[in-house]
């Protein structure tokens, strides 16, 4: 047994923790938040430049062939500095499909996500589906394609989307360009700063070698990518936690009343102390998830869900905790604590919530 | 014992839904808050002058200012109808804060001054309390105020301000002497706000939305007949204020209203986690509502409730934090989105529930309720001090 990361590992998350510190801090992020855009393009040229935009593709299709321990470091980091960019939407949750699956076009599309010149969204949601994401309205009828699709981040950014829908009854993956004649898109910001969009498909007539995968090949896909997308915003959530504790035993050392740091009372020690259990207990269930999904066990479900499912409760409890030890600067705009609260409510509502996934961890 | 209210009270009940069911309470106001709409300055000057016609806006003063001289189960009764009719809270610096400090402690060129026109709503207060440095360490602030002839010159900043970008005047505490304990030295101001010097700034919350901001004061001349009572005295009135900012803490009304709402929503999810936990909230808010009762009870009988209604501000701020949460819940993937407090154009709405993006703005909004009048921290302390005598 060894649960140490390996040297490689924590080289990684050192030069993570390096850019995010001496490039994205919470200044430099509220700059990009209040722009026009929905994230920085040249933050997204430095992520490529550093080969993160390649982390976990195969080497055969032109990655570096990490697993899921190093995405979960990348995205604990992205998580402590609140990132914004949509690494989830492009490399996780698109690219990885792509890359494993058996799409004929596959290698070009994945080079130009690495190279950071192109951004796939994954359309996987339909409204009331409950996220139940095998079951779709989307029809494909003699290559024509109709229906809605909901909550698709990044979908006002991409280039391409990825569509589930069905076809002669079976869950099928089709990708098309964004442009094509017959899709609209109405993107709309979200609680954590990030973007998704609604986007209805009329009418979309599609190329036959558009089709990426049908039936159980499509199924296994968007269950190992959404997987995936969830172990990575549960090691996202795991890295707020980290913060929230960290900054709010900084704040109450700092916060004076009563003629005494506020951290000397014992009340709020305790508090500060449950946060800090919490968080190691999160980090112990991510490094079982992320163990799972890298030897593709049969249990990798299960796992995700039950990290999914704890963070979705403690990540949540933690983070207003923390905006509450900071009283009044916890709950304003200008100050990073009350951001860790929004994005732990996003992280939540994320591919199934803390009840739903404990549901599915039980069954 | 009987748990009932007498024919009276609930004859008076009844007046109350009557005045807010038939034309009393604003329509244009009524249709904004109902659709979680946020509402303008004017809106709120409306709903508190259809109040003040109606004789009400002294609803917790004694007759002999103009007051409404309610028992305190009248009032409780008063309290409960508005929140369970969804009106906005009513705004209490002016008519719950400051004038019983007047009427108390003021001489009666201010009480001629000041009372009639809060019992109008032609004035517009804000409480300038916190500072950056003191929080729940009220006493121990900073702004100065320093008498010159007949004018004190005040210098600081107060935070935390709610609404203040609205407000006629603010009642301030300052500091007037330094020499003594900390409590000691702090005086009572009242400051117009239009005063030179006086510079308001905005905080937005993380909900985005502007309802509090730091306000400086530089060199700012307040005429020596604003101080209210005796100078030096300022904290024994701030202290007798905040017995009078108890009123109507546990918001008991309006959580019965979010919670039905919310039931009605969840009804048709099929959801038994989330049903589970409304029924767990709807046994807690029963305790919180009993309890309630149980203090005005004793009040009625001559009793002096005193630190045992910090348990109403404790749960009370907890129950409402928590019906916020489950709606964020029963919003489920739809709750990643949020448009900010002012919502989608009409045109331009997602897919998802209408509530989605109204529980998003309660939820982080009401994150403050923990934090402000004395944090539920302070509260415990209070409690362990004053009741179990540790």
């Amino acid at each position: 047994m060894n649960l140490n990361y390996s040297e490689e590992q924590v080289m990684l998350r050192e030069q993570i923790q390096k850019f995010c510190e001496s490039e994205y801090d919470f200044y430099t992020r509220e700059k990009i938040v209040k722009s026009s855009d929905d994230f920085d393009s040249n933050v997204w040229k430095l992520f490529a430049e550093q080969g993160w935009l390649s982390m976990p593709f195969s080497e055969e299709n032109g990655g570096l062939g990490f697993g899921a321990v190093e995405l979960a470091v990348l995205f604990e980091e992205f998580g402590k500095a609140l990132v914004i960019e949509p690494y989830l939407a492009t490399v996780v949750l698109s690219g990885t499909l792509l890359d494993k699956s058996n799409y004929s076009k596959k290698n070009d599309l994945i080079e130009k996500i690495c190279s950071g010149d192109m951004h796939i969204s994954l359309a996987y949601a339909e409204a009331n589906k409950n996220y139940d994401y095998l079951n779709s309205d989307t029809t494909l009828d003699n290559n024509i394609l109709n229906g809605t699709k909901t909550l698709v981040l990044n979908g006002g950014n991409s280039d391409k989307v990825i569509v589930t829908c069905i076809k002669d009854k079976k869950l099928t993956l089709v990708i098309i360009d964004s442009n094509t004649k017959g899709v609209s898109i109405n993107s709309f910001k979200t609680i954590d700063d990030q973007s998704c969009a609604e986007i209805s498909f009329e009418n979309v007539e599609i190329d036959n070698d558009a089709i990426i995968a049908c039936d159980l090949e499509a199924i296994e896909l968007i269950n190992e990518s959404i997987n995936l997308a969830t172990l990575c915003v549960s090691a996202e959530a795991v890295g707020c936690m980290e913060s929230c504790y960290l900054k709010t035993v900084e704040y109450t050392k700092g916060r004076e009343q009563f003629g005494q740091p506020i951290s000397n009372f014992q009340v709020l020690q305790h508090r500060m102390v449950d946060m800090f259990v919490e968080s190691e207990l999160a980090k112990s269930l991510l490094f079982k998830a992320m163990l799972e999904v890298d030897s593709n066990s049969e249990d990798k479900y299960k796992h995700v869900s039950a990290l999914k499912s704890q963070i979705g409760r403690s990540g949540k409890l933690s983070a207003q905790d923390a905006v509450q030890l900071h009283g009044g600067m916890g709950v304003s705009e200008e100050m990073m604590i009350g951001h860790y609260l929004k994005k732990m409510v996003s992280i939540d509502a994320l591919f199934g919530n803390s009840d739903y996934h404990l549901k599915k961890f039980a069954s | 014992m009987d748990i009932n209210f007498t024919k009276e009270d609930i004859a008076f009940r009844d007046e109350v839904r009557d005045w807010l069911n038939n034309g009393g309470y604003p329509k244009h106001v009524k249709e904004k808050t109902d659709k979680g709409i946020t509402i303008s300055k004017q809106d709120q000057i409306d709903f508190h002058k259809a109040l003040a016609e109606k004789g009400w806006m002294g609803y917790n003063w004694p007759k002999e200012h103009g007051g409404t001289g309610w028992s305190a189960t009248q009032l409780y009764i008063f309290n409960k109808e508005f929140g369970l009719a969804g009106c906005p809270p009513l705004l209490a610096f002016g008519v719950s804060m400051v004038a019983p400090v007047i009427w108390t402690f003021g001489n009666d060129e201010q009480k001629a001054k000041y009372l009639p026109d809060i019992l109008n709503f032609n004035t517009w207060w804000c409480q300038g309390y916190s500072e950056p440095g003191s929080g729940s360490d009220l006493a121990s602030l900073k702004t100065k105020a320093v008498l010159e002839n007949d004018h004190y010159i005040v210098n600081g900043s107060k935070t935390w301000t709610t609404l203040a970008q609205h407000a006629d005047w603010i009642f301030c505490l300052v500091r007037t002497d330094n020499s003594g304990i900390k409590q000691e030295g702090i005086s009572f101001l009242l400051i117009d706000m239009n005063t030179p010097g006086i510079e308001v700034k905005p905080i937005i919350t993380i909900d985005g939305e502007h309802e509090v901001n730091s306000v400086f004061f530089t060199d700012v001349k307040v005429p020596v007949e604003n101080l209210i009572g005796e100078e030096g005295k300022g904290w024994t009135y701030a202290k007798f204020l905040l017995a009078h900012e108890r009123f109507g803490i546990a918001s008991v009304g309006a959580s019965m209203r979010q919670l039905n709402k919310l039931k009605k929503i969840v009804s048709e999810l099929d959801n038994p986690e989330l049903d589970k936990k409304i029924h767990e909230l709807e046994v807690s808010l029963s305790a919180l509502e009993i309890t309630e009762l149980r203090l005005l009870s004793a009040l009625e009988n001559g009793g002096h409730p005193g630190a045992e209604s910090s348990i109403l501000k404790i749960k009370g701020t907890e129950m409402q934090q928590n019906i916020s949460q489950l709606y964020v819940e029963a919003a489920g993937e739809y709750a990643i989105m949020y448009p900010g407090p002012h919502g989608y154009l009409s045109n331009d709405k997602p897919a998802g529930p209408d509530y989605a993006a109204n529980s998003l703005s309660a939820f982080l909004n009401l994150r403050k309720t923990s934090i402000y009048g004395g944090s539920n921290e302070i509260q415990k302390n209070i409690i362990s001090k004053f009741v179990l005598g540790v």
